[in-house]
């Protein structure tokens, strides 16, 4: 079996490489080749680990603080690391033709990337907390790299992501410490039996600390401030990549924490004092509240790329969700929605960098009537929204289905009405994306743009060709996720290679996709052959009140999309979250000059004083 | 059930449903002339529509998007109906249950609203952003009530609660055991028809009848379909969740002409809710009597 030392010994062979050689113009090929042999690697591995309980085990190890630091990749992080490294090989695919070459800075961006997933794997290797934390530092600070490698207004949200994320590393400093000190131990099986010893009040301590940390990774409300326009203004391909895989980082500590250090058993068993919930309910209403939120955010927003990052922040909300239910189903659901997510986000973030590197921009109020000028993408983003909104055939609606079905199981409604409205809001969002993008009237501007070359459409086709065929089969990525729900400690969802069967209420995907593709194709058969010809007038051949317009009228609607809904629930947006944190950044403002004034005016006579105090203490200690 | 079955079942259930739901257009149509104070169109009229639509000489179309949307709007509501279970054929519904048939109720409009969008008409595209916003409004109180009564029931298999519902008797129809899931249910599903008062996606006097403007011939021809098609589906589903189903063909007949009935009657003697007022009105009445049926429903298991 290949190693653990292997892959991430090819991963920093890429960084390497593209360090040294990023500038050239066919990098982004010897990326895409170098991604392929680490996904190779991993997809050999992958037979081993699901034959029992294995683990990649590395042969890396140090002794500190008594304690065995080590590196072992389990199902879990084998999971994830498959969606990492597949995302840079279709980002770096994208990036190696025409993009690529109409960039500045490109060598940059490859290590960037490179450095990304070699940072992802070492924190999804980590077997204690110790190199967990330092896995977590490593991405952390290579998701910096990645988005501020264009300056702009790209680096200012950046800028705003180091400080969530320092925050969020003190916390989880805050939380190993206190593990420590009381358990004496870092090592996972070891804090794992100390935890179930512990009393309530130290599980509190460490859930909050680390939770807190990882969740602001993950974007959970109210640490999702930062994600919105970081991954909205990272350039190109990058965001894709971002987008997919690396706010999931912060969801796979959360898993280790939550579900697998702590336990479900023990969560629900931790009450909320004075209320009827349980810390089990605080992070599915967390959840559930990432899924609301967030997406009704994204329905305000004009760019392009800001509702996507938007929306990559609500749809984490499932994925916390399902896994926060307890059962089997919840959790492949939960699980199951982070390959899914990825396959149908990665393709739309593709889609818009090809609509903005063709017309200049992502801005819906500038665009329209793409659709006969670039076709391959609207099928492409046709896809990545059907998926997204969570609709039948395609991938999204299979795990969302199984977090829906799984809350409703375990009796909670309002969670499961919480999920739906969700998906309602991304429903409408969506439409107005692919309507103001590809649909309506195109403008005079565009009317002479080509469709982008192959080496950017084939990965976006082929990410919605896989969106399509795992919705289809959803039982080949529902054995991936047993990989990673048995190394997690979680009973496994029985699973058939079209969905789920169980006794009040199954899920057969082979039947619903095929009756839905034979039914299309019976109306397909109606449509032609029981009317007449249709007559295919021209794109801009509009009329309006009988008279014909000409090309300089404006005839499309896409600014204030839902404007009767806004008028509604415009304000509802308090901007209460972003009130807060304007309250920390003032008092951190104040605490810092008065620490500065102190410090200045306070100098000399402070170490006089001190100086002083230790003089008499030695005189009467001695 | 062996495969055969399954296939003849595939097969008639659409025509069934397709045959039911141009009576359905035709009662719909008589209610609104004797209303008015007129006699109506003939039986056969729904028919006689539909093949004067198809068989027009001049079909104009947009683009091959809206070609492709209107065939995904006849695929999907043919689908639909497979996943519904009637008296006799349960079609696919063991193979996919409410949750399933409730989106892939959902796939016919996402087809029309991307050819509405292709016709590149702004009247077609504010009906659409109207849609979409009622379909928001309507969708909170039905999902509402989906979940009290999944749970009321404790399956979301529709054979299942048809089953339970038949064995126990008319005590345990939804109507009798959360009365006030019914109500929401029959409020929300009004609104899912797109009926008066909720009609301010197609507004004629306004938006020049949004989606439908640039549609004609063969194409208003299959919406015509998807709406004999749609009609049917509402009655069936609410008579399956509230109603007990049927026992047979003649009562189950009866149940949904009668949900349909109730419909189609209110809707001729109210004007049209504006957008916001909509999404008020269907957040505050239907979602508030959802919410205390839930409650109930909780408190109860």
């Amino acid at each position: 079996m290949i190693g653990l030392d292997a892959l991430v010994g090819l991963a920093l062979l890429t960084v390497l490489v593209m360090f040294a050689l990023g500038s050239r113009v066919w990098a982004g090929w010897a990326g895409l080749l170098l991604y392929a042999l680490q996904l190779g690697i991993l997809v050999a591995a992958g037979a081993d680990l699901s034959a029992g309980d294995g683990v990649l085990t590395s042969s890396l190890s140090l002794a500190i603080l008594g304690n065995e630091l080590r590196w072992e990749m389990s199902g879990l992080g084998w999971y994830f690391a498959v969606i990492t490294v597949g995302a840079a090989l279709f980002t770096s695919w994208y990036a190696a033709g025409e993009w690529g070459r109409a960039q500045p800075g490109m060598r940059l961006f490859h290590t960037a990337l490179a450095a990304n997933v070699l940072a992802m794997l070492v924190l999804l290797a980590s077997a204690d907390l110790l190199s967990l934390f330092i896995g977590w530092e490593l991405v952390s600070w290579a998701s910096y790299l990645i988005m501020t490698q264009r300056g702009g207004p790209a680096a200012a949200a950046a800028y705003r992501y180091l400080l969530y994320a320092m925050a969020g590393a003190m916390a989880i400093l805050g939380g190993l410490v206190l593990v420590q000190v009381e358990l004496g131990t870092l090592g996972f099986a070891a804090v794992r039996d100390g935890l179930a010893g512990a009393p309530d009040g130290f599980v509190w301590a460490v859930m909050l600390l680390l939770g807190a940390g990882f969740a602001v990774k993950m974007a959970l409300v109210p640490f999702h401030l930062w994600q919105g326009e970081a991954y909205g203004e990272t350039p190109g391909p990058a965001a894709a990549f971002l987008g997919a895989i690396s706010s999931r980082m912060g969801l796979f500590a959360l898993l280790i924490v939550l579900v697998d250090l702590i336990g479900l058993a023990r969560l629900m068993e931790m009450a909320i004092p004075y209320t009827f919930l349980d810390a089990r309910d605080l992070w599915a209403w967390m959840a559930a509240i990432t899924i609301i939120v967030p997406t009704f955010v994204a329905l305000t927003q004009n760019d392009a790329r800001m509702l996507l990052a938007w929306h990559g922040i609500g749809q984490g909300g499932y994925m916390l969700l399902g896994l926060m239910v307890g059962t089997p189903m919840g959790a492949a659901g939960g699980l199951l929605h982070v390959f899914n997510y990825a396959s149908y986000q990665a393709p739309l973030f593709l889609v818009v960098t090809a609509v903005a590197h063709r017309t200049g921009t992502a801005d819906l109020d500038r665009l329209g009537g793409l659709i006969t000028r670039m076709p391959l993408s609207y099928v492409t983003m046709l896809l990545g929204i059907i998926g997204l909104a969570g609709l039948p055939p395609m991938n999204g609606f299979v795990s969302k289905w199984l977090v829906y079905k799984s809350l409703l199981d375990a009796q909670m409604p309002l969670l499961f009405v919480a999920a739906v409205v969700g998906t309602l809001g991304t429903i409408l969002s969506v439409y107005k994306l692919i309507h103001n993008t590809f649909l309506g009237q195109l403008r005079m501007e565009h009317a002479g743009i080509r469709e982008v070359p192959w080496s950017m459409t084939a990965p976006m086709l082929l990410l919605g060709a896989l969106a399509f065929i795992s919705g289809f089969f959803p039982g080949l990525a529902l054995d991936a996720v047993d990989v990673a729900q048995r190394a997690l400690g979680v009973e496994l969802l029985p699973h058939h290679l079209g969905g789920v069967y169980t006794a009040t209420g199954s899920l057969n995907m082979l039947w619903v996709v095929g009756v839905l593709l034979a039914a299309i194709g019976v109306g397909a058969l109606i449509f032609y052959f029981g009317g007449n010809r249709s007559y295919h007038t021209h794109q801009l051949d509009n009329y309006a009140g009988g008279h014909f317009l000409t090309s300089k009228v404006q005839y499309h609607y896409s600014h204030d999309f839902y404007a009767g809904l806004m008028r509604l629930i415009r304000p509802w947006y308090r901007g209460s979250v972003q009130w807060a944190e304007r309250g920390l950044v003032s008092l951190a403002n104040l605490l810092g000059t008065t620490m500065h004034g102190f410090y200045r005016t306070a100098y000399t006579p402070i170490y006089l004083l001190v100086a002083v105090f230790i003089g008499l203490w030695m005189a009467v200690a001695s | 059930m062996d495969l055969t079955e399954l296939i003849v079942e595939i097969l008639v259930m659409p025509m069934i449903a397709f045959l039911v739901g141009l009576v359905l257009v035709l009662m719909m149509r008589k209610v609104r002339a004797r209303v008015e104070r007129r006699i109506g169109p003939p039986f056969l009229q729904p028919l006689y529509d539909i093949i004067k639509l198809y068989s027009k000489h001049t079909q104009i179309s947009h683009g091959v998007m809206m070609d492709i949307a209107v065939i995904m709007v006849l695929g999907g509501v043919i689908t639909m109906e497979v996943f519904l279970p009637v008296p006799g054929m349960n079609g696919l519904a063991l193979q996919g249950d409410l949750l399933t048939l409730i989106y892939l109720m959902m796939v016919p409009s996402l087809g029309l609203a991307l050819g509405v969008g292709a016709c590149a008409n702004p009247n077609g595209s504010i009906g659409i952003s109207r849609a979409l916003t009622a379909m928001l409004a309507y969708d909170v109180p039905f999902i509402i009530a989906v979940a009290g009564v999944s749970i009321s029931y404790g399956t979301t298999s529709l054979p299942e609660m048809i089953a339970i519902q038949q064995a126990q008797g008319v005590q345990s129809w939804g109507v009798a055991s959360v009365p006030l899931l019914a109500l929401a249910g029959i409020i929300a599903m009004h609104a899912m028809l797109g009926k008066e008062p909720f009609e301010i996606y197609v507004a004629p006097a306004e938006i020049a009848t949004g989606p439908m403007v640039e549609m004609s011939g063969k194409y208003l021809g299959t919406l015509f379909v998807m709406q004999s098609f749609q009609l049917y589906a509402i009655g069936v589903l609410y008579t399956n969740l509230f109603l007990g189903g049927g026992e047979n063909w003649l009562t189950f007949l009866v149940k949904v002409f009668a949900v349909v009935f109730v419909s189609v009657a209110v809707t001729n003697v109210f004007p049209r809710y504006k957008t916001d007022d909509v999404l008020r009105w269907l957040w505050k009445w239907p979602t508030g009597i959802a919410l205390a049926g839930l409650a109930v429903v909780m408190l109860n298991a």
